[in-house]
């Protein structure tokens, strides 16, 4: 049915001229208009009579929203009236105001009625209860709509300056969560232009109009701007209203136009002129929308969606359109996970009925609804049918499939998710492919295509660069030689992995490859000599820098969790048999890709229950590490000996002691280890992934958890002295055990390479390290007192030195603080020790 | 004196000074170690970060082969408490000096006299909350050469005034107490303040001991007229004159 040969509704003369608004009640059984007059309208749905009409009401109402039961209107003299739908009558005043009313909003389930006004605060009071009130204080010029999600968690108002303030309402206090700047424009409260943000029937997601005549979506989750809707309104938009499944969107504006958009698509289904409309309402279940005009006319539009598009309305709750959506983002995991909700399933419309059917001889007059007992009249929903006859599963999140699916099955294990280290799911339309210390990568989604920047910390040495992507990259690994990209398969094109050298002395360096059919790419690592692959059909592909391939081995443990790889050695995580929480085991492999030698096989990440990794990489030195979920960053000691390998905690980000005061709360995305530092990104007021701009790097020293930390200075000098002391012991306690980790690690770099001179030379600096801080140890120890010279002498007994050269020192530092005994036990010891290596020779 | 300054540096010379602080940044170009003459800088490579002196780190920020990275107490958040404590904890004394970082025990130790511009207390790992000696020109000089690495470097060029201001109203007003004859507390106050106030303070102190030397000189020839002898204190007080 196209547009043209519609029959134009006529408007009823419901009002005064002046402004109108309506509402639905949530039952779709009454229509709720307000006006200029002092008189409210009534209308029954389906039912073409005159509207019952209720009187006793003051003039210039401004704003009505309704219950199954009641209706609530906000008038410009300042009163706030809840009116009864079955008396049809006044029931009680809900508040007064000094100032005009301008929006009243109720919540879903009824209980809570928001009040905006020319005043400063929003009110929401109790309706049942007017002496209970909420404020919302924060904004600092009058509200000019409101609007609750649909959960009633969070109310939106859209403030006169420009400015869209949110709060929870879950505490006991409402509390200011985030201030949107930039997605309305100012309009001041008795304008015609609307600024109201409409919350998406999924609640993880609003609209608003925007100063520039379209309508952005905005996500809750993180305050990105999403999908918008673009290019239809020529002026500023009066109304604003999603069907009740979120499928479609109808706007009206300036122009004299109402809109209908799909929501899928963000394109215009069909256009109606109609002039200054004020306010839209979608009846909950039928294809049935009204408006009201400034005139004070009603319009009730049924079949509103045109023919064609009909079966939008009859959709089950649709998804808010996301950039990237969350959920819907498929994980490289190997298992495909149930499909969500309703998504795919194909609309069939009604069904016919089968031949001789009871319904069909008996015909409705017997079966319908007369003598039906079962009545709805608490809108519970549960005697609501839909075409079939059957009760619909409107209730349902649509994203609530596997999780229910779930329950049902006796018992599923969880799987490691795979990921890519270093990089961030999309947020908005960004999402950074790869951090690291030699630069970051991020892309922009531009619909068609996308945009990949490079950018290098060192300007000398390297050139930024950024390129038009049509393959749609979603994964990078930089370094020092080049650039490292694969995109997933879609129909048409398999895998694909594409390097990028930055220097070059031929004419094209670059390359591509592609992946067998079927088969999805999960991780990418690339270092100095490969490139490592790990695929969905659990292929570990490595290939020289120049797109040789070199190896293909299936992985041991699946499914493939990610990789990461140091010179020949290529580290790749999978999820091995599944633990005693239900959740699988990790299970890491190292490979010396060159010697084809394991190094350690299958060998179990050292996790906490229910905790997984976030990141994994291989430190400057060449030593593995992961950081986790539970904040701490491990490295792997002696991991060239198959089965040897442990897992040492290097730093607990929950013991830092920026965190001690418990006023932070405070995350760390991991960038890498270099220089015996932890390098990465602190994140702020929960958010899990570093976003634009990007942030600054930060980094931390070791300190491996040994016991409870000192406490930040509080600045009372008194208790200094004491404390002092002890922190000086514990903090050479850690250094201690700090030094002799990263000596093991650092001899098992000597031992298994070719070691250079200087390499040597540290190691031996490293272990004289290692007695000084014994020896600083045992200084301190000697001072304290007599008493504790065993544990000074225990001190000697760990040194490491051959020489005999620190056991002298020890022994003169405990002839200075006048430990005569002392000092005779350390010249034992040392003796022993000169004799035992004469012994060992 | 032949020089026509006044006793004391000038705010020039205390900026000097200040330049000999050491600030944390962020290369974006490799440099090798350069060997001075308060010893060799750390050999710089991106992206790690590196304690140089100030004058070197403006050097390469000038020539962009450097980002600095604004010491936690020039944040907009530190400045506001330290504002506050200024004007509503404690109305009356200057904010405490960041807590010295070697720490000082019993026993004597080399670094315990120490003293700015040779602390770290303009690094990124200085305590926040804390403004330390050099804070109003290390503050302006910053504000200066680098606002892009500055976070919201217009509310704290806002603050900085605004502490200034609070701050020498609390200079100017320890004169008051100085006319009672007391001292007040000079901890806390920075290089400049110092330098900036010296002038006045000493210019009231100086009428102030005018003024009561005349009113003592008044007093003594009163006494001698009594009887009572001695007053060669006289002749030291118009020496100066």
């Amino acid at each position: 049915m196209a547009t043209t040969t519609q029959m134009r509704v006529r408007g009823r003369p419901a009002h005064t001229i002046g402004p109108t608004y309506l509402s639905y009640t949530p039952d779709g059984t009454k229509l709720v208009t307000v006006g200029s007059n002092n008189l409210f309208r009534v209308y029954k749905t389906g039912f073409d009579g005159e509207p019952t009409n209720i009187d006793d009401c003051p003039e210039q109402n401004m704003g009505v929203d309704s219950t199954n039961d009641f209706f609530v209107t906000g008038s410009e003299d300042g009163t706030v009236s809840k009116y009864s739908l079955e008396s049809m009558s006044f029931d009680n005043f809900l508040m007064r105001c000094s100032l005009p009313i301008r929006d009243v909003s109720i919540s879903r389930d009824g209980k809570w009625c928001a009040v905006a006004s020319d005043e400063l605060v929003v009110k929401i009071v109790r309706t049942n209860d007017t002496s209970s009130v909420m404020y919302l204080r924060e904004q600092l010029k009058p509200v000019k709509h409101i609007s609750f999600d649909p959960s009633s968690n969070y109310i939106a108002l859209s403030c006169t300056d420009g400015l869209v303030y949110f709060y929870s309402l879950t505490g006991d206090e409402p509390e200011l969560v985030h201030k949107v700047d930039g997605l309305i424009r100012t309009v001041e409260t008795d304008e015609e232009i609307s600024s109201r943000v409409a919350w998406h029937p999924d609640g993880r997601a609003f609209a608003a109009p925007t100063a520039t005549r379209d309508i952005q979506v905005m996500s809750r989750g993180d305050w990105e701007k999403q999908r918008a809707f673009t290019g239809g309104h020529m002026g500023d938009i009066t109304a604003l209203a999603w069907s009740p499944n979120g499928a479609m969107l109808a706007s009206a504006g300036k122009d004299r136009k109402i809109i209908l958009w799909e929501t899928k698509t963000q394109k215009i289904l069909t256009t109606y002129d109609y002039a200054d409309v004020m306010d839209i309402a979608w009846h909950p279940t039928k294809n049935l929308l009204s408006f009201t005009n400034s005139n004070g006319e009603v319009y009730i539009y049924n079949d509103f969606v045109p023919g064609d598009h009909a079966h939008l309305v009859k959709l089950g709750s649709q998804p808010a359109p996301f950039v990237h959506d969350p959920l819907s983002e498929i994980s490289a995991n190997a298992r495909k996970p149930t499909v969500n909700g309703h998504k795919d399933v194909p609309h069939r419309g009604a069904r016919r009925g089968s031949p001789d059917s009871l319904d069909d001889i008996l015909g409705s007059e017997i079966m319908g609804d007369e003598d039906d007992f079962v009545v709805d009249d608490d809108g519970a929903g549960y005697a609501l049918v839909n075409a079939n006859g059957k009760r619909p599963n409107g209730d349902t999140d649509p994203f609530d499939g596997p999780l229910t699916k779930r329950r049902n099955q006796t018992w599923e294990p969880q799987y490691h998710e795979s990921f890519q280290p270093g990089s961030t799911p999309w947020r908005g339309n960004r999402k950074y492919l790869c951090l690291n210390l030699i630069g970051f990568v991020w892309t922009v989604d531009q619909d068609t295509h996308n945009t990949v920047t490079v950018e290098f910390y060192d300007h000398e040495f390297h050139r930024d660069f950024h390129f038009t992507d049509t393959f749609l990259y979603d994964k990078a690994c930089l370094n020092d030689n080049g650039t490292l990209f694969s995109c997933p398969a879609n129909k048409d094109t398999p895998a694909t992995i594409f390097y990028r050298p930055h220097e070059t002395w031929t004419t094209r360096a670059d390359w591509r490859t592609q992946l067998p059919k079927g088969e999805d790419i999960t991780a990418i690592s690339l270092n100095e000599s490969f490139i490592t692959v790990t695929t969905t059909a659990n292929y570990v592909r490595v290939y020289t820098l120049f797109g040789i391939p070199y190896r293909v081995y299936r992985q041991k443990s699946s499914p493939t969790v990610t990789c990461a790889s140091w010179r020949d050695y290529v580290l790749t995580l999978g999820n091995g048999p599944v633990g005693a929480d239900g959740n699988t085991k990790l299970l890491c492999t190292i490979l010396n890709i060159k010697r084809d030698e394991v190094c350690q096989n299958e060998d179990l990440v050292a996790l906490p229950d229910g905790e997984t990794v976030k990141s994994v990489f291989f430190s400057d030195n060449g030593d593995p590490c992961i950081y986790d979920s539970t904040g701490t960053l491990l490295t792997l000691l002696h991991w060239r000996t198959p089965s040897q390998a442990t897992w040492i905690p290097l730093l607990d980000t929950k013991l830092l002691s920026r965190l001690a005061s418990g006023r932070k709360t405070e995350s760390y995305f991991p960038i890498a280890v270099a220089d015996g530092k932890f390098h990465c990104i602190i994140l702020k007021g929960g958010d899990q992934y570093p976003y634009f701009p990007r942030p600054l790097l930060s980094e931390f020293d070791f300190q491996i958890p040994l016991t409870l930390n000192p406490r930040p200075d509080s600045g009372d000098d008194e208790d200094d002295e004491p404390a002092n002391e002890g922190d000086e012991l514990k903090k050479l306690e850690g250094d201690f055990v700090l030094k002799s980790l990263l000596t093991a690690q650092h001899q098992d770099l000597i031992d298994s390479t070719k070691s250079s001179h200087s390499q040597r030379s540290a190691l031996a600096r490293m272990e004289l390290e290692i007695d000084k801080t014994l020896l600083q140890m045992m200084a301190v120890e000697c001072r304290e007192g007599e008493e504790r010279g065993m544990r000074a002498l225990e001190m000697v007994t760990l040194m490491r030195d051959r020489s005999g050269k620190m056991i002298e020192a020890a022994g003169k530092v405990a002839e200075r603080y006048g430990r005569a005994v002392l000092g005779e036990k350390i010249r034992e010891v040392g003796e022993e020790k000169l004799l035992g290596v004469m012994d060992e020779d | 004196m032949a020089l026509p300054l006044s006793a004391g540096l000038t705010p020039t010379e205390v900026a000097f000074l200040c330049e000999m602080e050491m600030v944390t940044v962020i290369p974006r170009q490799r440099l090798e170690s350069i060997s001075l003459l308060s010893g060799p800088t750390p050999a710089l490579r991106p992206p790690h970060r590196s304690p140089l002196p100030l004058w070197l780190a403006l050097l390469l920020k000038r020539q962009r082969r450097a980002n600095i990275l604004p010491p936690p107490w020039l944040l907009p958040l530190s400045l506001e408490r330290i504002l506050k404590y200024e004007t509503e904890t404690s109305p009356e004394t200057f904010s405490p000096p960041p807590p010295h970082p070697h720490p000082i025990s019993a026993r004597p130790s080399p670094s315990d006299s120490v003293s700015p511009p040779f602390l770290p207390s303009s690094t990124a790992d200085a305590p926040a909350g804390y403004l330390p000696y050099h804070w109003l020109e290390l503050g302006e000089i910053l504000l200066e050469a680098c606002p892009d690495d500055i976070p919201d470097s217009g509310r704290v060029r806002g603050l900085l005034r605004d502490l200034r201001e609070v701050r020498m109203a609390k200079m100017r007003g320890s004169v008051s107490a100085v006319e009672g004859g007391g001292v007040m507390s000079l901890k806390g106050v920075g290089a400049m303040e110092v330098a900036e106030g010296r002038g006045f303070i000493v210019g009231v102190m100086d009428g102030l001991r005018k003024l009561g030397s005349s009113r003592e000189v008044a007093r003594r020839e009163r006494e001698e007229e009594g009887g009572a002898g001695g007053g060669d204190d006289e002749d030291e007080d118009m020496g100066f004159e």
